[in-house]
């Protein structure tokens, strides 16, 4: 996967309907079920039938950065867009995430990183306020941890049955170390994605995925 | 020795990973002691006192107004959230099983009343007191209803909380192990900080006592009172019950009435055993009114309350536990004594509270 040069402004490239994406090569991946037997919990494998999760089967990502920021815009296919506000017990926003392993060493995908080799994982949920998103450091299923500040801004917009989310961070976050991946020019990352779909009930471990990590190269 | 296939090695990670957070969850699950309550059902009157103690005490901020960590209703009736007991959730066996997320609508929204109005808007004499909008369910909405057909109808009050369960559904469904026991006293509490709001443990609770808050988007419940219990004063909604039904104690206190109607006389029931979540509340049956026959004449040998409710509610253990209240009673009605009964009457309020009988108005308020 391809992280292109591009000359234009952070700003611009946070919308996700700038014309700056329309010439930006895309690539198709194909999302799966998180696999049931992994999740940590009996209740959700008890109460769960694997071939109903992941009601997102293709996300379509680009890739740009300008210099000093990343950007990373995901689009998919959503009848129904769930929910700016949460504000029922039963309702789940919809959501996406960009998912980099912070050291290097391997770690299966599907198990949100290692006691030693933590993952970082950019979030974002349609009921967040404008331009947020959080940063969430993991070292194995469920130990999700929320950084205190966020260096990710995103925006998303649900339209005709799409939603497209642009995220958008510095490439090195010397202030986040232990709790962010550090990119540079030149320089492969490992990367995967997933979707929530927020009206299926979707959340936390269930939720589709991009079933195994792409190699991102971002040009120098 | 044969390399495993691919699939082999899947399926040997998926359990050693299951392992892993089945050996997470005993320890969440693990305490030395626990805390239990028993709530006579002969004995309440409904008044909702422990509802409004418990309200006032710990709901009250936003994103909290639907909830009441503390119940009353009518039995047989619909239940707070609506229909509960059809919701599933608990365990089958060993295997946990599905539950349904009830909506803020089944629990009862919070309504807003016409107060401005009424009582400062002038037109006290003209208007009255009602809730805006057209609620069609509240958290008491069918109180007194009952069941039965007159003259044989009858109801009685279900007190709930949290039971704070042995075997929590909640805490098994957890997938960031943010539900735990309190080492200390067996207490459960959710763990606001690591919580998240994903809201599978409202699905797994079969008692339905679990509830989101939209505004810190993290689940919430009762939390049995822990920073009065830490400081010896009893549950709000214990001390507060005019009518002294609310026992609080350590289940393995041999000398308090806990562990003397639960586990030595055997009167008092946990509900809905059947979930296989071992509560830690448990309940004194109600005691029938004898029945009414087609002549208007006492029918002594047959219950009011059918006992297939009672067993629907409390299991199969109702019957005898029934047995040995009547028996009971009868020696007192000979002139006998009766420490059961004598233990249930409460004669003096400090009995209902074991170690936790500590006057609230002695303790320092916490610095906000």
């Amino acid at each position: 996967m391809q992280c292109t040069k591009v000359s234009a402004a952070a700003d611009q490239l946070l919308d996700p309907a700038a014309a700056q994406w329309a010439s930006v090569p895309a690539e198709e991946l194909t999302m799966a079920a998180t696999p049931l037997a992994n999740q940590p919990s009996e209740y959700i494998k008890a109460s769960r039938d694997e071939k109903a999760i992941g009601k997102c089967r293709s996300l379509k990502v680009q890739s740009v950065h300008n210099g000093t920021e990343v950007f990373f815009r995901l689009s998919w296919g959503d009848e129904s867009e769930n929910d700016k506000e949460v504000t029922d017990t039963n309702m789940f926003p919809d959501g996406c995430g960009v998912l980099m392993p912070i050291a290097s060493g391997d770690t299966p995908i599907e198990e949100m990183g290692s006691k030693d080799v933590p993952v970082n994982a950019w979030f974002w949920r349609a009921n967040y306020k404008p331009d947020e998103a959080r940063n969430t450091t993991a070292r194995g299923l469920g130990s999700t941890v929320f950084s205190k500040k966020s260096p990710i801004r995103a925006r998303g917009a649900w339209q005709q049955g799409t939603w497209s989310v642009v995220f958008a961070r510095a490439l090195s976050v010397p202030d986040l170390a232990e709790e962010a991946v550090q990119l540079a020019l030149g320089k492969a990352v490992k990367v995967g994605f997933a979707v929530w779909d927020g009206g299926s009930g979707e959340r936390a471990g269930v939720k589709s995925f991009s079933k195994e990590w792409r190699e991102l190269t971002l040009e120098a | 020795m044969a390399e495993m296939t691919d699939e082999e090695k899947k399926a040997q990670r998926a359990k050693d990973l299951a392992n892993e957070s089945k050996s997470a969850k005993a320890q969440l699950k693990q305490c030395d002691r626990q805390v239990a309550m028993v709530f006579d059902l002969n004995k309440c009157l409904g008044c909702q006192t422990c509802v409004i103690a418990c309200k006032t005490q710990w709901t009250r901020d936003e994103g909290m107004e639907y909830m009441w960590w503390a119940t009353v209703n009518t039995q047989p009736g619909r239940g707070t959230p609506r229909d509960w007991q059809q919701m599933g959730g608990g365990f089958r066996g060993e295997e946990p099983r599905a539950g349904q997320l009830p909506s803020k609508r089944d629990f009862g929204e919070a309504w807003d009343f016409n107060y401005e109005e009424v009582f400062y808007g002038g037109k006290g004499n003209a208007a009255h007191l009602k809730p805006s909008g057209d609620p069609d369910w509240g958290p008491n909405w069918d109180e007194d209803q009952g069941g039965g057909k007159y003259p044989n109808s009858f109801y009685f009050y279900l007190q709930r909380i949290c039971n704070h369960c042995t075997n929590p559904a909640c805490l098994e469904a957890c997938p960031r192990n943010a539900i735990y026991k309190r080492k200390e006293d067996g207490i459960v509490l959710i763990s606001q900080e690591k919580c998240k709001g994903y809201r599978f443990c409202m699905e797994a609770c079969p008692y339905k006592k679990i509830y989101f808050n939209h505004v810190t988007q993290t689940s919430q419940k009762c939390i049995f009172c822990y920073p009065r219990i830490e400081k010896g004063v009893a549950n709000a909604c214990a001390r507060q019950c005019p009518g002294r039904l609310r026992f609080v104690g350590y289940l393995d206190d041999e000398n308090g009435p806990i562990f003397k109607l639960v586990k030595k006389w055997k009167v008092a029931l946990p509900l809905h055993p059947d979930r296989g979540t071992q509560p830690n509340v448990y309940y004194v049956p109600p005691i029938s009114p004898p029945r009414i026959d087609e002549q208007g004449n006492l029918d002594l040998t047959k219950p009011r309350i059918p006992t297939e409710y009672l067993k629907f509610l409390f299991g199969d253990d109702v019957e005898p536990a029934l047995e040995i209240l009547k028996t009971e009673m009868a020696k007192t009605k000979a002139g006998g004594k009766s420490e059961i009964l004598d233990t249930l009457i409460v004669y003096e309020w400090k009995t209902l509270f074991g170690p936790f009988t500590t006057d609230p108005s002695t303790i320092a308020p916490r610095k906000a």
